[in-house]
């Protein structure tokens, strides 16, 4: 039996603030049906992820690493007799966790705030001038001063001023 | 036809044979490609989305900003690149209070976020705007007697009322016209609409999972049909299915799944003409003896 003794009776509110009304879910599996991470060890069961969050079992929520092996396919999104919106529900959950628990923040924010990029676009040159292409290409990486304005403005955002020893140059 | 060409993170490191295509196959065809100087990642869902919306939409906005002050829709082959771009805009026009946010946010850079230009597909500008029939007519190798299967990008169908322009997004069938216009026959088989599952997380959080949910579409491939190659029109499809058929071949300890796998714009350069080794010449299923035989030398 699952303890409903102590639970967060407003966690629903906290994670669907920016993903749509989850109450219309009536855990009919068609989500799961149709998702590629439901085959992962262990599954991603996003109507059972809906369901503890209506029900506001937080701790558990919050050691579950499942809503991040989506694939973002979209594919339940499509599919939800509901109008829910399961992708959406999926990265708020991951929000909610990020801001609970900073060790979830990827590792790829700091890495674009760093460069703009997840992939080290000025360290292939070689692979680019062997196709005939230019070896730096015309994204921020080839314009330094921009890079300076694109890190200004996310040091204004709460991910950055939240986690300010995340983001050294 | 002019877009600005939305280059993101993977196409331009890991695959640039296929932004070389893309930049010489497009113009040649009418579709006149500007770069957008100084765009960043589009944001990845697996990054800001994940944990700060507003900073993700401030990212996605400021790659619109770029196209906005050029006056050009942003096309993309990277399908989350597309879906993420796609997203964004439409919480950026639908949210105001989002949107003045985002717009605080870009403001000391000296951007804005209209919303006055829109987010394309490649295989939506190829079809739509650009045609069959010029498709065919710019061929110099057709690819008459080639067997195909082709993978259309799962961001590109769902949700489709945010990011669909195949009717139905359920029923697809333009990725498989403009391979048909090469001159290849299409065949299909029973896990064709399923994703590649090379997305998000799944194969970093679980590469078991993953592998198997690969290997059963591969699987079914080549049981299936008599597919000389595969036809993507996504960085992600690509490698994807190119990397897994090493993993089942390493796991069955032969060399029997062995598709040479394609981009949409990579297998039509090759036919148009423009060099191999310029276009085609990343990869881990070989793709040079299919290519010799499709140019005859």
């Amino acid at each position: 039996m699952t303890d409903l003794t102590n639970v967060n009776t407003a966690l629903w509110r906290e994670i669907t603030e920016s993903c749509g009304d989850i109450r219309k879910c009536f855990n009919c599996n068609t989500c799961v049906a149709g998702c590629p991470a439901a085959e992962g060890s262990p599954p991603l069961l996003i109507r059972n992820l809906v369901r503890k969050v209506l029900l506001g079992l937080e701790d558990g929520l919050l050691e579950d690493e499942t809503p991040w092996l989506c694939v973002t396919c979209s594919a339940c999104e499509e599919m939800c007799p509901m109008g829910v919106h399961p992708f959406e529900v999926c990265l708020a959950i991951r929000r909610w966790q990020s801001r609970n628990d900073e060790t979830f923040i990827p590792a790829a924010i700091p890495e674009i705030f760093e460069t703009g990029h997840t992939q080290a676009l000025g360290q292939v040159r070689e692979k680019r001038r062997a196709v005939g292409l230019d070896e730096v290409p015309p994204t921020i990486v080839k314009f330094p001063e921009l890079l300076e304005k694109f890190r200004e403005m996310l040091r204004n955002t709460d991910i950055v001023k939240d986690n300010e020893y995340m983001f050294k140059e | 036809m002019r877009y600005g060409f939305f280059l993101g993170c993977n196409v331009p490191a890991v695959r640039p044979d296929v932004e070389r295509a893309i930049r010489l196959t497009m113009p040649a065809l009418g579709a006149e490609l500007v770069d957008l100087e100084g765009s960043v990642c589009c944001p990845a869902f697996g990054a800001f989305p994940s944990a700060d919306e507003t900073a993700g939409l401030a990212v996605s906005a400021w790659n619109f900003s770029i196209a906005e002050e050029l006056g050009v829709d942003l096309v993309t082959e990277c399908g989350s690149c597309y879906s993420s771009l796609r997203l964004a805009r439409k919480k950026l026009l639908e949210d105001g209070e989002k949107r003045e946010a985002v717009n605080r946010l870009l403001k000391p850079a000296g951007k804005c976020f209209r919303g006055t230009v829109a987010v394309r597909h490649i295989i939506d500008v190829l079809y739509n705007d650009v045609g069959t029939e010029t498709i065919h007519r710019a061929l110099k190798f057709p690819l008459d007697g080639v067997n195909a299967t082709v993978q259309y990008p799962c961001h590109t169908l769902f949700p489709s009322e945010v990011v669909g322009f195949d009717s139905p997004s359920g029923r697809p069938r333009m990725l498989r016209e403009l391979v048909e216009a090469l001159g290849a026959t299409v065949q299909t088989y029973s896990r064709e609409l399923q994703c590649c599952g090379g997305a998000g997380g799944f194969v970093k959080g679980s590469f078991a999972g993953a592998s198997e949910f690969a290997f059963k579409k591969l699987d079914a491939m080549k049981r299936e049909t008599e597919a000389q190659l595969i036809v993507v029109s996504c960085i992600t499809c690509l490698e994807h299915l190119d990397r897994m058929q090493n993993e089942m071949n390493r796991k069955n300890g032969d060399t029997a799944c062995a598709f040479p796998v394609f981009d949409y714009n990579q297998l039509l350069a090759v036919c148009m003409g423009f060099d191999p080794a310029q276009v085609t010449s990343i990869s881990t299923i070989p793709r040079d003896g299919l290519i010799s035989r499709i140019t005859k030398c």
